[in-house]
Protein backbone atom coordinates (compact mmCIF):
# COMPACT_ATOMS: atom_id res chain seq x y z
CA UNK A 1 0.00 0.00 0.00
CA UNK A 2 2.82 2.34 0.86
CA UNK A 3 4.46 1.73 -2.50
CA UNK A 4 1.17 2.62 -4.24
CA UNK A 5 1.17 6.00 -2.55
CA UNK A 6 4.84 6.51 -3.19
CA UNK A 7 4.63 5.64 -6.90
CA UNK A 8 2.84 8.78 -8.08
CA UNK A 9 5.19 10.95 -6.02
CA UNK A 10 8.16 9.21 -7.58
CA UNK A 11 6.74 9.77 -11.07
CA UNK A 12 6.05 13.38 -10.35
CA UNK A 13 9.61 13.91 -9.16
CA UNK A 14 10.96 12.13 -12.19
CA UNK A 15 8.83 14.16 -14.60
CA UNK A 16 9.82 17.40 -12.91
CA UNK A 17 13.39 16.33 -13.20
CA UNK A 18 12.80 15.98 -16.91
CA UNK A 19 11.42 19.54 -16.96
CA UNK A 20 8.01 18.38 -18.03
CA UNK A 21 4.81 19.39 -16.24
CA UNK A 22 3.22 16.45 -14.47
CA UNK A 23 0.08 15.29 -16.13
CA UNK A 24 -2.37 12.50 -15.74
CA UNK A 25 -0.44 10.60 -18.35
CA UNK A 26 2.19 9.98 -15.72
CA UNK A 27 -0.21 7.98 -13.63
CA UNK A 28 0.87 4.34 -13.65
CA UNK A 29 -2.64 3.18 -14.60
CA UNK A 30 -2.68 5.11 -17.89
CA UNK A 31 -1.49 3.11 -20.95
CA UNK A 32 2.16 3.69 -21.90
CA UNK A 33 3.10 6.21 -24.58
CA UNK A 34 3.71 3.73 -27.41
CA UNK A 35 0.30 2.07 -27.11
CA UNK A 36 -1.43 5.49 -26.91
CA UNK A 37 0.02 6.68 -30.24
CA UNK A 38 -1.17 3.55 -32.05
CA UNK A 39 -4.79 4.15 -31.02
CA UNK A 40 -4.70 7.84 -31.97
CA UNK A 41 -3.52 7.71 -35.62
CA UNK A 42 -5.87 8.58 -38.46
CA UNK A 43 -6.73 5.88 -41.03
CA UNK A 44 -4.45 5.88 -44.12
CA UNK A 45 -5.74 7.42 -47.38
CA UNK A 46 -7.42 4.97 -49.79
CA UNK A 47 -4.84 3.10 -51.86
CA UNK A 48 -5.97 4.33 -55.28
CA UNK A 49 -4.33 7.69 -54.79
CA UNK A 50 -1.36 6.24 -56.71
CA UNK A 51 -3.44 6.25 -59.90
CA UNK A 52 -3.43 10.06 -59.88
CA UNK A 53 0.35 10.40 -59.98
CA UNK A 54 0.48 12.16 -63.40
CA UNK A 55 -2.74 14.11 -63.07
CA UNK A 56 -1.08 17.53 -63.35
CA UNK A 57 0.58 16.63 -66.68
CA UNK A 58 -2.10 14.45 -68.24
CA UNK A 59 -5.53 14.78 -66.67
CA UNK A 60 -6.97 11.91 -68.71
CA UNK A 61 -4.46 9.33 -67.46
CA UNK A 62 -6.28 9.04 -64.15
CA UNK A 63 -9.67 7.32 -63.74
CA UNK A 64 -12.85 9.41 -64.05
CA UNK A 65 -14.92 10.14 -60.94
CA UNK A 66 -17.81 7.71 -60.46
CA UNK A 67 -21.07 8.69 -62.22
CA UNK A 68 -23.96 10.08 -60.15
CA UNK A 69 -26.12 7.45 -58.48
CA UNK A 70 -29.52 6.78 -59.96
CA UNK A 71 -32.40 4.92 -58.43
CA UNK A 72 -32.11 3.66 -54.87
CA UNK A 73 -28.98 3.50 -52.78
CA UNK A 74 -28.02 2.33 -49.32
CA UNK A 75 -26.46 4.82 -46.89
CA UNK A 76 -25.47 3.77 -43.34
CA UNK A 77 -27.84 0.82 -43.51
CA UNK A 78 -30.83 2.85 -44.69
CA UNK A 79 -32.41 2.74 -48.13
CA UNK A 80 -32.77 6.06 -49.87
CA UNK A 81 -34.16 6.94 -53.25
CA UNK A 82 -32.93 9.67 -55.57
CA UNK A 83 -36.46 10.64 -56.59
CA UNK A 84 -37.97 13.06 -54.08
CA UNK A 85 -41.68 12.47 -54.34
CA UNK A 86 -44.32 12.66 -51.63
CA UNK A 87 -45.66 9.13 -51.05
CA UNK A 88 -49.43 9.01 -51.34
CA UNK A 89 -51.53 8.19 -48.32
CA UNK A 90 -52.58 4.78 -49.60
CA UNK A 91 -48.95 3.68 -49.70
CA UNK A 92 -48.66 4.54 -46.03
CA UNK A 93 -51.80 2.60 -45.20
CA UNK A 94 -53.77 5.63 -44.05
CA UNK A 95 -57.37 6.14 -45.30
CA UNK A 96 -57.71 9.27 -47.38
CA UNK A 97 -60.43 11.48 -45.95
CA UNK A 98 -60.55 14.19 -48.62
CA UNK A 99 -61.76 13.60 -52.20
CA UNK A 100 -59.09 12.31 -54.51
CA UNK A 101 -59.39 14.90 -57.23
CA UNK A 102 -56.58 16.33 -59.32
CA UNK A 103 -57.57 19.91 -58.40
CA UNK A 104 -58.52 19.62 -54.76
CA UNK A 105 -59.62 22.85 -53.05
CA UNK A 106 -57.03 23.07 -50.32
CA UNK A 107 -58.64 25.71 -48.16
CA UNK A 108 -62.03 24.01 -48.07
CA UNK A 109 -60.53 20.61 -47.31
CA UNK A 110 -58.22 21.96 -44.62
CA UNK A 111 -61.12 23.71 -42.91
CA UNK A 112 -63.39 20.66 -43.05
CA UNK A 113 -60.59 18.45 -41.71
CA UNK A 114 -60.16 20.91 -38.83
CA UNK A 115 -63.89 20.60 -38.01
CA UNK A 116 -63.69 16.81 -38.14
CA UNK A 117 -60.69 16.92 -35.82
CA UNK A 118 -62.51 19.01 -33.22
CA UNK A 119 -65.53 16.69 -33.38
CA UNK A 120 -63.35 13.63 -32.90
CA UNK A 121 -61.58 15.20 -29.93
CA UNK A 122 -64.96 15.81 -28.29
CA UNK A 123 -65.98 12.24 -29.06
CA UNK A 124 -62.79 11.01 -27.43
CA UNK A 125 -63.55 13.04 -24.31
CA UNK A 126 -67.02 11.47 -24.20
CA UNK A 127 -65.67 7.97 -24.67
CA UNK A 128 -63.12 8.43 -21.92
CA UNK A 129 -65.86 9.49 -19.53
CA UNK A 130 -68.39 6.82 -20.46
CA UNK A 131 -66.71 3.78 -22.04
CA UNK A 132 -62.98 4.14 -21.30
CA UNK A 133 -61.98 0.83 -22.88
CA UNK A 134 -63.02 1.92 -26.41
CA UNK A 135 -60.50 4.71 -26.76
CA UNK A 136 -58.31 2.93 -29.32
CA UNK A 137 -60.60 3.38 -32.32
CA UNK A 138 -61.08 7.06 -31.56
CA UNK A 139 -57.34 7.60 -31.20
CA UNK A 140 -56.85 5.84 -34.55
CA UNK A 141 -59.39 8.16 -36.19
CA UNK A 142 -57.75 11.25 -34.73
CA UNK A 143 -54.31 10.17 -35.84
CA UNK A 144 -55.51 9.47 -39.37
CA UNK A 145 -57.06 12.95 -39.48
CA UNK A 146 -53.69 14.41 -38.45
CA UNK A 147 -51.92 12.38 -41.11
CA UNK A 148 -54.36 13.62 -43.74
CA UNK A 149 -53.80 17.21 -42.61
CA UNK A 150 -50.03 16.88 -42.87
CA UNK A 151 -50.27 15.12 -46.23
CA UNK A 152 -52.43 17.96 -47.61
CA UNK A 153 -49.95 20.54 -46.34
CA UNK A 154 -47.03 18.64 -47.81
CA UNK A 155 -48.71 18.41 -51.17
CA UNK A 156 -48.90 22.20 -51.18
CA UNK A 157 -45.10 22.43 -51.17
CA UNK A 158 -44.59 21.90 -54.97
CA UNK A 159 -47.12 24.68 -55.58
CA UNK A 160 -45.17 26.88 -53.18
CA UNK A 161 -41.90 26.04 -54.95
CA UNK A 162 -43.33 27.02 -58.35
CA UNK A 163 -44.76 30.23 -56.93
CA UNK A 164 -41.36 31.08 -55.43
CA UNK A 165 -39.75 30.43 -58.82
CA UNK A 166 -42.23 32.72 -60.56
CA UNK A 167 -41.57 35.44 -58.00
CA UNK A 168 -37.79 35.15 -58.38
CA UNK A 169 -38.02 35.24 -62.18
CA UNK A 170 -40.20 38.35 -62.08
CA UNK A 171 -37.67 40.02 -59.78
CA UNK A 172 -34.83 39.07 -62.11
CA UNK A 173 -36.63 40.43 -65.17
CA UNK A 174 -37.23 43.67 -63.33
CA UNK A 175 -33.56 43.92 -62.35
CA UNK A 176 -32.44 43.25 -65.92
CA UNK A 177 -34.79 45.91 -67.28
CA UNK A 178 -33.38 48.34 -64.74
CA UNK A 179 -29.84 47.49 -65.79
CA UNK A 180 -30.68 48.01 -69.49
CA UNK A 181 -32.14 51.41 -68.68
CA UNK A 182 -29.08 52.35 -66.64
CA UNK A 183 -26.66 51.36 -69.36
CA UNK A 184 -28.65 53.25 -72.03
CA UNK A 185 -28.70 56.34 -69.87
CA UNK A 186 -24.97 56.22 -69.14
CA UNK A 187 -24.12 55.68 -72.80
CA UNK A 188 -26.20 58.65 -73.84
CA UNK A 189 -24.57 60.79 -71.20
CA UNK A 190 -21.12 59.69 -72.33
CA UNK A 191 -21.98 60.51 -75.96
CA UNK A 192 -23.19 63.90 -74.89
CA UNK A 193 -20.02 64.65 -72.95
CA UNK A 194 -17.87 63.57 -75.88
CA UNK A 195 -19.85 65.79 -78.28
CA UNK A 196 -19.47 68.72 -75.92
CA UNK A 197 -15.75 68.08 -75.69
CA UNK A 198 -15.41 68.00 -79.50
CA UNK A 199 -17.43 71.22 -79.77
CA UNK A 200 -15.16 72.96 -77.27
CA UNK A 201 -12.09 71.63 -79.07
CA UNK A 202 -13.34 72.80 -82.46
CA UNK A 203 -14.29 76.13 -81.01
CA UNK A 204 -10.70 76.85 -80.01
CA UNK B 1 -41.57 31.49 -41.41
CA UNK B 2 -43.58 30.75 -44.52
CA UNK B 3 -47.28 30.12 -44.27
CA UNK B 4 -47.18 26.38 -44.91
CA UNK B 5 -44.63 25.86 -42.13
CA UNK B 6 -46.81 27.98 -39.85
CA UNK B 7 -49.79 25.79 -40.73
CA UNK B 8 -47.79 22.66 -39.95
CA UNK B 9 -46.65 24.14 -36.62
CA UNK B 10 -50.26 25.00 -35.83
CA UNK B 11 -51.42 21.44 -36.53
CA UNK B 12 -48.68 20.10 -34.26
CA UNK B 13 -49.61 22.54 -31.50
CA UNK B 14 -53.28 21.51 -31.75
CA UNK B 15 -52.15 17.92 -31.23
CA UNK B 16 -49.94 18.96 -28.29
CA UNK B 17 -52.76 20.88 -26.61
CA UNK B 18 -55.07 17.90 -27.08
CA UNK B 19 -52.88 15.31 -25.49
CA UNK B 20 -51.69 17.67 -22.76
CA UNK B 21 -55.32 18.46 -21.96
CA UNK B 22 -56.35 14.84 -21.70
CA UNK B 23 -53.22 13.93 -19.77
CA UNK B 24 -53.66 16.75 -17.26
CA UNK B 25 -57.31 15.90 -16.71
CA UNK B 26 -56.55 12.25 -16.24
CA UNK B 27 -53.76 13.00 -13.80
CA UNK B 28 -55.56 15.58 -11.69
CA UNK B 29 -59.06 14.12 -11.63
CA UNK B 30 -60.43 13.61 -8.12
CA UNK B 31 -61.65 10.10 -7.32
CA UNK B 32 -65.22 9.22 -8.31
CA UNK B 33 -67.56 7.41 -5.99
CA UNK B 34 -68.05 3.93 -7.48
CA UNK B 35 -71.17 2.87 -5.60
CA UNK B 36 -73.40 4.44 -2.99
CA UNK B 37 -72.47 1.62 -0.61
CA UNK B 38 -68.94 2.91 -0.11
CA UNK B 39 -68.53 5.61 2.57
CA UNK B 40 -67.57 9.18 1.71
CA UNK B 41 -63.82 9.94 1.93
CA UNK B 42 -62.66 11.15 5.36
CA UNK B 43 -62.52 14.91 6.00
CA UNK B 44 -58.66 14.78 5.85
CA UNK B 45 -58.99 14.77 2.10
CA UNK B 46 -61.13 17.92 2.32
CA UNK B 47 -58.37 19.69 4.31
CA UNK B 48 -55.77 18.75 1.66
CA UNK B 49 -58.04 20.12 -1.07
CA UNK B 50 -58.44 23.41 0.83
CA UNK B 51 -54.65 23.70 1.25
CA UNK B 52 -54.19 23.19 -2.49
CA UNK B 53 -56.80 25.84 -3.30
CA UNK B 54 -54.97 28.43 -1.16
CA UNK B 55 -51.85 28.05 -3.27
CA UNK B 56 -52.15 30.72 -5.98
CA UNK B 57 -50.28 28.78 -8.66
CA UNK B 58 -52.49 25.70 -8.80
CA UNK B 59 -55.79 26.13 -10.59
CA UNK B 60 -58.85 24.56 -9.07
CA UNK B 61 -59.85 21.38 -10.79
CA UNK B 62 -63.23 22.49 -12.19
CA UNK B 63 -61.54 25.34 -14.09
CA UNK B 64 -58.93 23.23 -15.85
CA UNK B 65 -61.26 21.80 -18.52
CA UNK B 66 -62.50 25.31 -19.27
CA UNK B 67 -59.00 26.65 -19.75
CA UNK B 68 -57.81 23.68 -21.76
CA UNK B 69 -60.82 23.67 -24.05
CA UNK B 70 -60.46 27.45 -24.51
CA UNK B 71 -56.85 26.87 -25.59
CA UNK B 72 -57.94 24.16 -28.00
CA UNK B 73 -60.63 26.31 -29.59
CA UNK B 74 -58.21 29.25 -29.86
CA UNK B 75 -55.66 27.05 -31.62
CA UNK B 76 -58.31 25.75 -34.01
CA UNK B 77 -59.44 29.29 -34.82
CA UNK B 78 -55.82 30.30 -35.42
CA UNK B 79 -55.52 27.39 -37.84
CA UNK B 80 -58.61 28.56 -39.71
CA UNK B 81 -57.21 32.10 -39.89
CA UNK B 82 -53.94 30.77 -41.33
CA UNK B 83 -55.85 28.69 -43.91
CA UNK B 84 -57.73 31.80 -44.97
CA UNK B 85 -54.42 33.60 -45.42
CA UNK B 86 -53.06 31.00 -47.84
CA UNK B 87 -52.09 32.78 -51.08
CA UNK B 88 -53.35 30.02 -53.32
CA UNK B 89 -53.56 31.27 -56.88
CA UNK B 90 -56.25 29.47 -58.82
CA UNK B 91 -55.34 27.63 -61.98
CA UNK B 92 -53.28 24.85 -60.56
CA UNK B 93 -50.12 23.35 -61.85
CA UNK B 94 -50.59 23.92 -65.60
CA UNK B 95 -51.22 27.64 -65.19
CA UNK B 96 -48.08 27.98 -63.08
CA UNK B 97 -45.99 26.05 -65.60
CA UNK B 98 -47.36 28.20 -68.44
CA UNK B 99 -46.47 31.35 -66.50
CA UNK B 100 -42.99 30.00 -65.84
CA UNK B 101 -42.51 29.36 -69.59
CA UNK B 102 -43.69 32.90 -70.44
CA UNK B 103 -41.35 34.39 -67.85
CA UNK B 104 -38.47 32.34 -69.23
CA UNK B 105 -39.07 33.68 -72.75
CA UNK B 106 -39.27 37.25 -71.49
CA UNK B 107 -36.16 36.73 -69.39
CA UNK B 108 -34.23 35.45 -72.41
CA UNK B 109 -35.30 38.41 -74.55
CA UNK B 110 -34.33 40.97 -72.01
CA UNK B 111 -31.11 39.06 -71.34
CA UNK B 112 -30.19 39.37 -75.02
CA UNK B 113 -31.00 43.06 -75.02
CA UNK B 114 -28.88 43.54 -71.91
CA UNK B 115 -26.05 41.68 -73.60
CA UNK B 116 -26.30 43.92 -76.71
CA UNK B 117 -26.28 47.11 -74.65
CA UNK B 118 -23.36 45.81 -72.64
CA UNK B 119 -21.30 45.06 -75.74
CA UNK B 120 -22.05 48.45 -77.30
CA UNK B 121 -21.14 50.18 -74.04
CA UNK B 122 -17.87 48.25 -73.81
CA UNK B 123 -17.02 49.15 -77.40
CA UNK B 124 -17.62 52.82 -76.69
CA UNK B 125 -15.57 52.55 -73.52
CA UNK B 126 -12.67 51.17 -75.52
CA UNK B 127 -12.98 53.98 -78.06
CA UNK B 128 -13.00 56.61 -75.35
CA UNK B 129 -10.00 55.02 -73.68
CA UNK B 130 -8.14 55.03 -77.01
CA UNK B 131 -8.97 58.69 -77.61
CA UNK B 132 -7.90 59.54 -74.09
CA UNK B 133 -4.67 57.67 -74.60
CA UNK B 134 -3.97 59.59 -77.82
CA UNK B 135 -4.76 62.93 -76.18
CA UNK B 136 -2.53 62.09 -73.25
CA UNK B 137 0.30 61.09 -75.62
CA UNK B 138 -0.13 64.32 -77.58
CA UNK B 139 -0.02 66.33 -74.38
CA UNK B 140 3.11 64.48 -73.37
CA UNK B 141 4.77 65.25 -76.69
CA UNK B 142 3.50 68.83 -76.52
CA UNK B 143 1.84 68.56 -79.92
CA UNK B 144 -1.13 70.74 -80.79
CA UNK B 145 -4.32 68.61 -80.99
CA UNK B 146 -5.79 68.77 -84.48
Amino acid sequence: ILSFFLAPCRRRIISEARNQSPSIFDHPRFPPLKRRMATATYPPPPPYYRLYKDYSENPSSAPEPPPPIEGTYVCFGGNYTTEDVLPSLEEQGVPQLYPKDSNVDYKKELRSLNRELQLHILELADVLVGRPSQYAKRIGDISSIFKNLHHLLNSLRPHQARATLIHIMELQIQQRKQAVEDIKRRREEAQRLLKDAFVTLDGQ
Amino acid sequence: MDIISQLQEQVNSIAAITFNAFGTLQRDAPPVQLSPNYPEPPPAAAAAAAAAADDPTTTAFPEQPKQLSADLVKAAKQFDALVAALPLSEGGEEAQLKRIAELQVENDLIGQELQKQLEAAEKELKQVQELFGQAADNCLNMKKPE
